[in-house]
């Protein structure tokens, strides 16, 4: 239990750095930002608590928005794509897989996993441009915005699932 | 409480949810400064647009008692004035210095309609909100009247709303004289009757009886001189015995307004200059 808390702490610390230090300065064609910390949400297995879920990702979404100077817009997104990853993942889990399954390539498949991922980063990044931008006379500005750093959200979360699996695998 | 114990074991995720996300929120209002503007905003044209709502909806129920004031008002005033234009004609044989006189009043004056939409008259300090703002060219400090009277004048504008400080706020000060003699006075409120305010500094000598119309003296850039305030009520010594303090009958019910104009005046922000520039030297 302990170790399983020192591991997500450890993700949590590495996300939010990956995304003080890098990620924050990427502005493709000064719309596409990724935010990478949402990566924390795919992570939990099956059967974890609903509130633990929650919890943690409020911690991960406040940590980051303390990195981007905005307090509130990340918690409220995370706090939300944490109440949507448990009955997705669940939704998504193949017949025969364990009570305590995580979402990865081999568990889930490649394509469902892209599905999952997506599914999650979209919620996130909804909810995040539109506290972000909070009005809608921008409305074009938001879709852009919100269009492009989902995609390449998605895309480096991917990756790193995929970096991250190879390491696993090795 | 047993079932109410399982109920909240069983969706405790969702009330924790609803905690955390209240708390995100919380502190994207208190620590975002254009979310905290534009929530604000939102909040005071929602809230305002509501009140609004909630004005018409009376209005429109209390719409025919409405109409059969403003009838009975009209009838009164058609009769005023047909009388007034027969005795000016006999006295001056020219019935157009009416038409003269008439115009010269209202000549540098627009009258801006405005609904009320919010009200009281309960307080010791009522306000009244209307829905016309410093979009509709009103500003701080205009007079606000009625078909029946003066009601108050304004306090404080936004862009599309107004409040208005009314009669019946113990901060109203409006000067006020008795139609014929010119003896004038300030207008306060006591704060016990909404149909009654008090008409201060009337001087002993003063001639004047129970019923005697009191109107604004003009004595400021806010009000032309000569609109109808109320009538006499009683009258009664000051607390010093120096002068006379009249019970003035309000020509408005204020419990029952809806419609109301705003008075602006082509040469208020003159006068308003001159005064401040007065106020400045004799500061020095």
């Amino acid at each position: 239990m302990i170790t399983t808390f020192l591991q997500r702490l450890l993700w949590l610390a590495i996300l939010v750095a990956l995304q003080l230090v890098v990620f924050n300065h990427i502005h493709l064609f000064g719309y596409a930002t990724p935010l990478v910390f949402v990566y924390f949400v795919t992570l939990f297995p099956l059967g974890t608590s609903h509130w633990n879920i929650l919890l943690w990702a409020f911690a991960c979404g406040m940590l980051a928005d303390i990195t981007t100077l905005t307090p509130g817009v990340g918690a409220a997104a995370m706090t939300l794509t944490a109440l949507v990853q448990p009955p997705l993942l669940e939704a998504m889990r193949p017949k025969d897989a364990p009570e305590d399954m995580r979402a990865t390539f081999h568990t889930l498949g490649f394509w469902h996993y892209v599905y999952y991922c997506g599914l999650l980063v979209t919620v996130f990044t909804l909810a995040y441009f539109l506290l972000q931008f909070f009005n809608f006379f921008h409305l074009e500005d938001m879709a852009i915005s919100w269009a492009s750093s989902l995609m390449l959200t998605w895309l480096v979360c991917i990756l790193l699932e995929h970096v991250r699996g190879g390491k696993k695998e090795e | 409480m047993k079932a109410l114990l399982e109920f909240f074991s069983r969706y405790n995720h969702w009330i924790l949810f609803v905690v955390l996300e209240g708390l995100s929120l919380m502190m994207l209002f208190q620590f975002n400064h254009y979310h905290a503007s534009v929530w604000a905003t939102t909040a005071n044209v929602v809230v305002g647009k509501v009140d609004e709502w909630e004005q018409e909806a009376l209005k429109f129920i209390t719409l025919s008692q409405a109409n059969q004031q403003l009838t009975r008002r009209n009838a009164v005033l058609e009769y005023n004035l047909n009388e007034m234009s027969r005795r000016l004609t006999e006295l001056t044989h020219d019935s157009s210095y009416t038409e003269l006189k008439q115009r010269e009043r209202i000549e540098g004056l627009t009258l801006v309609p405005a609904k009320v939409v919010t009200n009281s008259v309960m307080k010791r300090d009522n306000f009244m909100t209307i829905n016309k703002g410093e979009a509709d060219g009103i500003r701080p400090e205009m007079g606000v009247v009625c078909g029946t009277g003066v009601v108050g004048i304004i306090y404080m504008t936004s862009a599309h709303y107004s409040i208005v400080l009314p009669l019946l706020n113990s901060k109203s000060r409006i000067s006020c004289r008795l139609r014929g003699s010119n003896y004038f006075g300030y207008l306060r409120w006591d704060g016990r009757h909404p149909l009654y305010v008090l008409l201060d500094d009337i001087p002993r000598h003063a001639h004047f009886k129970v019923g005697d119309i009191v109107e604004t003296s003009g004595f400021s850039s806010v009000f032309p001189p000569g609109l109808f305030v109320g009538k006499v009520g009683k009258i009664e010594d000051s607390e010093d015995g120096l002068s006379f303090q009249l019970c003035v009958q309000l020509g408005v019910d204020m419990a029952t307004l809806q419609d109301v104009n705003v008075v602006t005046q082509e040469f208020q922000p003159e006068v308003k200059e001159l005064e401040q520039k007065l106020d400045s030297i004799q500061q020095q």
